[in-house]
């Protein structure tokens, strides 16, 4: 039988938080992408496309990141295609960020004042000009620190995804714990590393709220 | 020909009807100020006028072309209505001449430099030539409004709208801005006022229409109304503002 010394344990760990990162990396990014579509859809004030965004946005708010990453995984091989852990995770966290963010970039939207689509509009610009040059410069401001902390939740909900056996820092925690029985010290180094990616992200997020509030203020 | 055309015009919030038959004709170069109580249907029947607010039965008619609530109308409609709001609604996170060229830059597809120039003539006019490369948040609320203007005309439109544009300011900054406006009147702009400025609309305007009640009560020649009202709300009106 092997023995795993600390330093293993660590290196292991540390090996597939690399795993963490990059699934947390992808669908922060994927779900900026689409969460922006949906942001401009919800925003455009055509009735269809405000419902299919509401539904969307409840649909993945009301439900637990898991069941979504169940249905991502188990569904879709009910209806014959085969997906990988790997496709079900990124698929189910890019859905899951793009419907919050969505919610977090249209509620900075909508607290700019109204004035301004209407300035907008009797200067004879069009939905996309406003969006580009009057609202999103101003919603933007507002929308960077909520933005930055959501991406603590991307990067703790990656952890769900050990569930359906991607490996990543959790999975790779709960593997290490079978080979050594020692659950307090390898769970402590895993919330250990989770809490060194999330803090800076924390601080961050806090530090540019008190500057953006600071010179936002015209 | 008028420039604007007011037939018949009906709308509804809900059951509530704010307009009950407009009809008002407005020649080029004219200055009309409409009075009234709030909720009166005044400023409504503005938003009217250039598809802010969409109207239930009816025409407007501006330049020759009939208000519709097509998107690309409105786009259109734009560039012979400009328009001023109280609250000035200047984008914040441009400087004066910023807020003056945008418009030009993308609607018209003037060059930069074009609209850099535009900006400087449009606010010299103004009188905040030195101003163009502050933010607006740095400026007094009449030098916003008069930042407001020179923006609308940036577009150079036939007829300029505004909206209680004096109420939301300094009572000292007023002038400043009633200046600019007999200054556009003087070079034959067509302006359509809802104000509270009575002294401004009896002396500067040419005509004023009273709304009441959704309906255009009573309507004449600036002074006549104001020294001969016909109508008893008219005149309770008059007593109670001036």
């Amino acid at each position: 039988m092997m023995q795993f010394t600390d330093w293993d344990i660590l290196r292991n760990l540390l090996l597939a938080a690399r795993w963490t990162l990059l699934l947390s990396l992808i669908a922060f990014i994927g779900g900026t992408l689409f969460g922006l579509l949906l942001t401009f859809m919800r925003t455009s004030r055509r009735k269809p496309l405000v419902l299919l965004v509401r539904g969307y946005t409840e649909l993945f708010q009301g439900t637990p990141l898991l069941m979504q990453l169940f249905l991502a995984f188990f569904g879709l091989s009910l209806l014959g295609i085969d997906v990988s852990a790997w496709t079900a995770a990124t698929l189910a966290l890019v859905l899951f960020s793009s419907a919050f963010l969505c919610d977090i970039w249209s509620g900075c939207i909508e607290s700019l004042p109204k004035g301004q689509w209407e300035a907008s509009r009797c200067l004879g610009l069009s939905f996309f000009q406003t969006m580009r040059y009057v609202i999103l410069p101003q919603a933007l401001r507002v929308a960077i620190a909520p933005t930055v902390g959501f991406s603590v939740q991307v990067v703790k909900g990656t952890a769900l995804t050990s569930i359906i056996g991607f490996v990543e820092l959790t999975k790779a925690g709960t593997m290490l714990n079978n080979a050594t029985f020692q659950p307090f010290k390898v769970f402590a180094l895993v919330a250990l590393i989770y809490f060194m990616i999330c803090y800076p992200l924390s601080l961050f997020s806090q530090f540019l709220e008190r500057k953006l509030n600071v010179s936002g203020k015209h | 020909m008028s420039l604007v055309s007011i037939e018949n015009v009906h709308k509804y919030y809900g059951s509530h009807h704010v307009l009950k038959g407009i009809e008002l004709k407005i020649a080029a170069g004219e200055v009309i100020s409409i009075i009234g109580r709030s909720g009166s249907g005044k400023s409504t029947l503005l938003r009217c006028i250039n598809g802010l607010e969409k109207f239930d039965d009816g025409a407007i008619i501006v330049d020759r072309q009939a208000v519709s609530d097509d998107e690309n109308h409105l786009r259109e409609l734009s560039r012979s209505v400009g328009m001023v709001f109280q609250n000035f609604n200047l984008f914040p996170h441009m400087t004066v001449a910023e807020n003056v060229m945008l418009a030009p830059r993308l609607v018209l597809k003037k060059s930069r430099s074009e609209c850099r120039e535009l900006a400087d003539n449009m606010l010299a006019k103004v009188g905040l030539a030195d101003k163009a490369d502050q933010f607006p948040g740095n400026l007094s609320g009449g030098q916003q409004q008069r930042v407001a203007i020179a923006r609308s005309l940036a577009m150079n439109p036939k007829v300029l709208l505004c909206d209680e544009i004096t109420s939301a300011l300094d009572p000292e900054l007023v002038g400043e801005v009633l200046k600019v406006l007999e200054q556009l009147k003087a070079e034959g702009m067509t302006l359509i006022l809802v104000t509270h400025e009575m002294n401004f609309a009896r002396d500067v305007g040419d005509r004023i229409v009273f709304m009441h009640q959704g309906k255009v009560w009573e309507s004449g020649p600036s002074r006549e109304l104001f020294s001969k009202p016909q109508t008893p709300e008219l005149q309770s009106f008059i007593s109670a503002v001036l």
